[in-house]
């Protein structure tokens, strides 16, 4: 028997999959959340999970659904579910998904915070200004490793997790666009910058 | 529960540096997620080097701080250090007036005895 039974739903038929869903016995509502699926295409997963009470042994329904990463939007399953009001707020803060027709008030981040903390071309800024103890290379002291005169580090660079590339975010060459989100997250893994960009 | 009031923690109260196996490597600090540890280090030639072998250099450490402001206890550098120079202590970290006399440097960082 398999562990989950899943659909890929399109997202124009995202409220009435659900609607159906429910109505074929998956009545209990698990959880809703949200996937960045950054540097494999430019979409948000969103993953609900519902479950039949009546039949403890059946696998749980997994629905999942993709909006575009550069309009993020669905229709709100909160007239199904109403417990699934509160996922879809905390997908809507942390993703910037909007849901249509849900509460659009926020769950956990304060009104005045601006920024979708859980995507993956998300920056630091805090952390990218700060000093990171790990820049350091063994052997080295406190002098900062760029001071005047100072010899050119024998290896590359590092960046701590949440942090770009420098050439990508931060000292990017004015002359060039802004840098694509995937590159970003991508570079943003921390660990040593790479030497050649494309 | 009704225990003693200095009762002492099961053995997670503290993280102690164990400086001989210390080579300076960084990778603690570079896994910290709260960025606690602070390293400095210089290299130094080999003095006791056999006749005729070329000559190399190691690292020494000059310093190394923990700050318990910042340190949440997740343990990732005792867990990632390769050459076990740090451990859990059952000790807690010292209380502090200020949060700048929270850092505990290498001489507080010993293991007793």
């Amino acid at each position: 028997m398999a562990l989950v039974e899943q659909q890929r739903i399109s997202s124009e038929q995202w409220l009435g999959a659900v609607r159906r869903a429910r109505d074929d016995g998956f009545g209990y509502f698990d959880w809703l959340g949200c996937v960045d699926e950054i540097g494999r295409s430019a979409t948000f997963r969103i993953v609900l999970v519902l479950r039949d009470l009546d039949r403890p042994e059946a696998p749980p329904m997994v629905l999942t659904t993709e909006v575009a990463r550069d309009d993020p939007r669905l229709d709100s399953v909160g007239s199904v579910f109403a417990g699934a009001g509160w996922h879809e707020r905390e997908a809507a803060e942390l993703f910037g998904v909007e849901f249509v027709g849900g509460n659009p008030r926020r769950l956990l981040l304060s009104p005045d915070f601006s920024g979708t903390p859980l995507r993956k071309d998300e920056v630091l800024a805090a952390r990218a200004a700060t000093g990171w103890p790990g820049a350091k290379e063994p052997g080295e002291g406190d002098a900062p490793v760029s001071r005047p005169g100072a010899p050119a580090p024998s290896r590359r660079r590092m960046v701590p997790p949440g942090v770009p590339d420098p050439a990508v975010w931060g000292e990017r060459d004015p002359a060039l666009p802004p840098a694509d989100p995937a590159e970003v997250a991508e570079s943003a893994v921390g660990g040593r910058i790479r030497r050649n960009r494309r | 529960m009704t225990g003693e009031p200095q009762r002492r923690t099961p053995g997670h109260g503290s993280i102690v540096l164990i400086e001989s196996a210390c080579t300076s490597c960084m990778i603690c600090a570079r896994e910290c997620p709260s960025w606690c540890i602070t390293i400095d280090s210089h290299t130094e030639p080999v003095a006791d080097l056999p006749a005729g072998a070329r000559a190399r250099t190691e690292n020494v450490l000059d310093r190394f701080a923990i700050d318990w402001s910042l340190c949440m206890y997740c343990g990732i550098c005792v867990d990632e250090c390769p050459f076990d120079a740090l451990a859990w202590s059952p000790d807690l970290a010292s209380p502090a007036e200020t949060l700048a006399a929270l850092t505990a440097e290498k001489a507080d960082l010993a293991p007793d005895q």
